[in-house]
């Protein structure tokens, strides 16, 4: 196996033309190490791109909040333009593995890994991310909800690099949540995670907006949008929000595996669904902070 | 001013957090070589094909090893039933095969891939209960040609690999007109040691002598077990010890020494052997999975009448030590309440899964699961307060557990209720509070007595060395126990004290670190060579002094008139003295706690029959139960822990910690179970340890009755802590959902079922 480092995403780009699908990039290198040692990758080449300042950093302008693909769980957890604009983020990034995940992790990584499990997933898909993918012959944008195909099979193509995710920030008026379940405190792979942002009107009474999305539950993550339009005119009531989590249910496939039963994660859903709803709710009416 | 009871900061701290200490993994030997292990992919069936050939080839191979040609002899601690490579059979996923020595790790992986291995696979025997059955297959059809050690005397039938029955006759009669009769029946899971250093060996054959280097709990077993499976006398091997990283029980028993040790002999160079963490976690000797059945007989004013105890223990495919910790059970079924009279059965198992065997706290934790789970159940039949009924039943100064053994100090356990009521005043802790338990649970439990020994000597320079092969698995019962007392006696400082690493060449024998012994045991001896090693450095120093040996005292190194501050000599002075006039001052002290009395008609298949220096236990977890997820936090945690004498309470607390933690992950966290005969859990991530975020800062408080016979009077310390903590837990959930969890781990998927069904019912 090769070893080379990248300086520039210029540089990265041409690597990547020139070597196509024999280069792995590395990031943060949490997952691509475990799956290296595991024996379940065998790249020809790693690239590493970690040191790539550029594509690191969050920024907002216009009405738009553009995340560098590099930037680390740590910094999303602890940046105030992120806290403000996409708090769901936030919370779901300081939940990220520990410590030491969070330090070295970056949103890039976790979304191109595409795990059926992935955390930053749930929270961009309700803030419609979209993802800028460069290659030598230029950028294209693909919205986050159609790039995950499946467990660690995504859209981009071997030659392209992710080079950062614009969000649509959180309006006023509404309030975003990520509730995720582990068995543990920290280190955990989620048994589900729940992302929600609700939209209420002028009066902070009626859900004029809902967004909802999920992982752990499907081989990829998801947006669920019959389950969002139960939601909308609603008032958070409990009918409705088993109607909404029903959907849940009739969408997703969640399986049995070594660390919880389908059977549990089916039960979640409901639960998870009303405390999303209550929060996300009562942070729209300003109640209550948002995850701090 | 004493050492006893002072906190001392422990010597080995520094290199450990510094990544300076060399574990048994980092040892390297000029010329060494590496073997790897070829293991059974699945857990039961039989061995068609066999066929190492194109291993050989393989480039950089030194030599292939398979039944054919290592020991032919089964080998065992209790029943002789285990070879060191399946030769027809494979009785678990994981067994070894076959072993293969190379130049590098790298090669002797590449070799296993080349051995052609043929397996026919059978329908396993799964699990205890199945095992009892007697349609089902006999794990071992030739079990009764197999030898048992010699002086055990046990039933064996089938699968089962060892039985032990107590029963005093009278027990039916008094169920018969008992006014109330609960019963319940209580699972628990295996439990991984998952200690951070894997099993590993490095094995170095010359001249005739095997030298082991191993980071083993118990240097002497690996010895004797070693010598028995090679077949050749316990001197020609000699075990070595570098620092441990951890054990837990787990690295008490022979390991992968016997396999570096054939190899070394057959390839004439050092050989190391290390698992990985898949193979350690598949094969180590986990705490076995057990099955408990309990019924008592209580009159209408709480009073336990009469009891009858069941358990099926899970030893997997070989007996291990399981046969020993089949007395267990009629231990604690009657122990710290008062149970009238009782019927105990226990038996020990064959299934095609790994062999199970002695973690911290053996069999204790499931056991004192089900007696105090049990104890909840009743108080709610009788509508009794929980505390209440405990505190009816509990055991008094003098009484009697079921092998008739003599509790002398057993009102302690009244003090813990005590003390435990001014630090979490029952009526307050369980205030009604909604998704709010409280559990309680109390223990009885034993300070293993097996024997040991220390060699002192003066140095030349007035410090002291200490030849002992007692080891420091970590808990600070050398580094910080050992240590102390010897300063103590010579009125040294801690750091004055230097003490070799176990190695059995050197040092006497020692029965290893188990069943916290350590400080107690050889510190028991340490003070019987003090004694000795004071009266040489009183002699000469008396002739050095002019006074007589009466008026003397040992004070911070040096030996002075007592009354007369001016009149001291330096202890290296007095050493350099004797060395070269009466000869060198050095002394071994020996000591093995007798075993308690107890009634020798008790029980039939009681290998280990009574509770040397017993201590006294009383944990209270409350915990608060998340209604979206099912999820635990346990909010509070206090042990009251009666260790004798503390000898250093900073130490103490830290193995309560420590001892507490391994608990919750027991309680809540660490599931290891079958899909089949297989483990479901087969990583670290799956195999969940409590972080540092899943547990709350232990409350400690400590009694300190001490024992006649101890060191200072300290008592075992370390391995009970585990012990009570799944079933405080459990009943604290319990109490909070109202509904009873008689399985362990208790999971939040159980917890959220059980949410459902309360909601469910009027
Ligand atoms: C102990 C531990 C705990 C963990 N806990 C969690 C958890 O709780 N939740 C969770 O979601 N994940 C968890 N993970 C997984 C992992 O930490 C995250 O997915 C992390 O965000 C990956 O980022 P990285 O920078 O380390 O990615 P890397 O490992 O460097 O890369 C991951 C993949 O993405 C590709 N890639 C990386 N950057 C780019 C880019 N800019 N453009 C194109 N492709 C790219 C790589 O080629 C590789 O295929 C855990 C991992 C560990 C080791």
């Amino acid at each position: 196996m090769d070893f080379r480092r990248a300086g520039t995403t210029d540089e990265i780009v041409s690597i990547l033309a020139e070597v196509g699908p024999d280069a792995t990039l590395l990031a943060g290198g949490t997952d691509v190490m475990v799956q290296y040692l595991r024996g379940e990758i065998a790249p020809k080449l790693l690239v590493h791109i970690e040191q790539v300042d550029e594509l690191a950093g969050v920024d907002e302008a216009d009405g738009r909040v553009d995340i560098g693909a590099l930037t680390t769980h740590l910094t999303l957890s602890e940046d105030p333009v992120i806290r403000r604009t996409v708090p769901g983020l936030a919370e779901a990034a300081s939940q990220v593995g520990g410590h030491q995940t969070q330090a070295v992790g970056t949103v890039g990584g976790n979304l191109c890994n595409a795990s059926p499990a992935a955390d930053t997933a749930p929270p961009l898909l309700v803030a419609d991310a979209e993802l800028r993918l460069r290659s030598a012959a230029g950028t294209r944008t693909v919205p986050l909800d159609r790039f995950f195909l499946g467990r660690r099979h995504t859209a981009r193509r071997p030659d392209e690099v992710l080079t950062s995710i614009a969000v649509r920030p959180l309006p006023s008026h509404a309030g975003e949540t990520y509730l995720k379940v582990g068995r543990r405190g920290a280190m955990e792979v989620a048994i589900v995670g729940l992302a929600a942002r609700l939209v209420l009107d002028d009066d902070g009474d009626v859900v004029t907006d809902a967004r909802l999305a999920v992982c752990s539950m499907a081989p990829r993550p998801l947006r669920l949008p019959d389950a969002e339009r139960l939601l909308v005119g609603s008032r958070g009531e409990p009918e409705a929000v088993a109607a909404a989590a029903d959907a849940v249910q009739e969408t997703t496939e969640p399986i049995d595996d070594a660390r919880a039963r389908a059977a549990y994660r089916r039960r979640l859903v409901p639960r998870l669904l009303a405390e999303a709803v209550r929060l996300c709710m009562r942070r729209a009416r300003g109640e209550e902070e948002s995850w701090s | 001013m004493s050492l006893i009871g002072a906190s001392v900061p422990r010597g080995d701290a520094v290199a450990k957090v510094t990544g300076r200490a060399v574990y048994g993994v980092d040892v390297r030997l000029p010329g060494m070589v590496h073997a790897r292990l070829l293991r059974s992919p699945i857990p039961a069936g039989r061995i068609v094909t066999l066929d190492v050939d194109d291993a050989w080839a393989v480039d950089g191979v030194l030599a292939v090893c398979t039944a054919d040609d290592a020991p032919p002899r089964r080998t065992g601690l209790a029943v002789y039933d285990q070879r060191l490579f399946a030769d027809d059979v494979v009785r678990y996923e994981g067994e070894p095969i076959a072993a293969v020595v190379a130049e590098t790790e790298a090669a002797a992986r590449r070799a296993l891939e080349a051995i052609r291995l043929e397996l026919e696979p059978w329908e396993p025997v799964a699990g205890p209960e199945q095992a009892l059955d007697p349609a089902t297959r006999l794990v071992h059809p030739h079990w009764a040609e197999y030898e048992v050690a010699p002086g055990l005397e046990f039933r064996r039938h089938g699968n089962v690999a060892a039985e032990m029955i107590s029963d005093p006759g009278d027990v039916d009669a008094v169920f018969a007109r008992a006014p109330f009769v609960v019963e319940d029946e209580y699972r628990a899971n295996r439990q991984y040691q998952a200690y951070l250093e894997p099993k590993h060996a490095v094995v170095d054959y010359q001249g005739g002598r095997y030298t082991v280097y191993v980071a083993h709990q118990y240097p002497f077993n690996v010895r004797d077990r070693l010598a028995q499976i090679l077949g050749v006398a316990v001197s020609r091997i000699r075990v070595v010890c570098p620092t441990i990283g951890g054990g837990f029980g787990a690295k008490l028993d022979v390991g992968l020494e016997p396999y570096a040790a054939v190899l070394a002999r057959k390839v004439g160079r050092p050989v190391r052997i290390v698992n990985d963490r898949l193979e350690d976690l598949l094969t180590c000797t986990s705490r076995e999975d057990a099955i408990v059945q309990i019924r008592s007989a209580v009159d209408e004013d709480g009073r336990i009448l009469a009891r009858e105890l069941t358990c099926l223990m899970n030893c997997g495919a070989y007996a291990g030590d399981m046969p020993f910790l089949a007395s267990i059970p009629l231990h604690l079924a009657g122990s710290v309440y008062r149970v009238g009279t009782a019927r105990v059965e226990a038996r020990v198992l064959y299934t095609n899964t790994a062999p199970t065997g002695a973690m911290r706290g053996v069999g204790g934790t499931y056991l004192t699961f089900a007696v105090e789970r049990h104890m909840d159940h009743i108080a709610a039949e009788l509508g009794m307060g929980r505390r209440e009924l405990r505190l009816r039943n509990l055991f008094r100064d003098g009484d009697r557990m079921l092998t008739g053994q003599v509790i002398d100090q057993a009102g302690t356990l009244r003090q813990a209720f005590d003390r435990m009521e001014q630090v979490a005043p029952w009526a307050q802790v369980t205030a009604p509070r909604p998704l709010h338990g409280v559990g309680l649970a109390a223990l009885i439990w034993l300070t293993n007595p097996m024997p040991g020994s220390a060699t002192l000597k003066l140095n030349e320079d007035g410090t002291l060395g200490v030849v002992t092969a007692a080891t420091e698995n970590g808990s600070g019962a050398v580094a910080m126990g050992l240590t102390q007392i010897a300063a103590e006696e010579l009125g040294l400082r801690p750091s004055d004290v230097v003490v070799l690493a176990p190695d059995t060449d050197a040092a006497a024998y020692d029965a290893g670190s188990q069943g916290s012994r350590t400080t107690h045991v050889v510190g028991a001896a340490i003070r019987k060579a003090a004694a000795e090693v004071r009266r040489r450095i009183f002699d000469v120093a008396a002739e050095m002094l002019e006074v007589s040996v009466d008026d003397l005292e040992l004070v911070d190194g040096t030996v002075g008139v007592v009354g007369d501050p001016g009149s001291r000599v330096p202890l290296g002075e007095v050493a350099r003295t004797a060395t070269f006039t009466t000869g060198p001052i050095a002394a071994t002290g020996a000591y093995r706690t007798p075993m308690p009395a107890h009634d020798p008609t008790c029980a039939t298949g009681l290998l280990f029959p009574s509770f040397p220096t017993p201590t006294f236990h009383l944990h209270l977890a409350e915990v608060e139960v998340d209604p979206v997820t099912g999820r635990i936090h346990v909010v509070r945690y206090v042990v009251v822990q009666d260790v004798g004498r503390a000898i250093n309470p900073t130490g103490i607390r830290g193995q309560i910690q420590g001892g507490v933690t391994q608990g919750l992950g027991y309680a809540l966290f660490e599931q290891l179970d079958f899909d089949g005969a297989r483990y479901r859990q087969r990583s670290l991530e799956t195999y969940r340890l409590p972080t540092a975020v899943d547990v709350p800062r232990v409350e400690v408080e400590l009694i300190e009755n001490a024992d006649p016979a101890g060191p200072y009077g300290a008592k075992g310390v370390a391995e009970p802590p585990v012990v009570p903590v799944a079933v405080a837990v459990a009943n604290a959930v319990s109490d909070a959902v109202g509904a009873p969890f008689d399985r362990l781990p208790v999971t939040p998927e159980d917890v959220l079922a059980a949410l459902e069904e309360r909601r469910r019912r009027p």
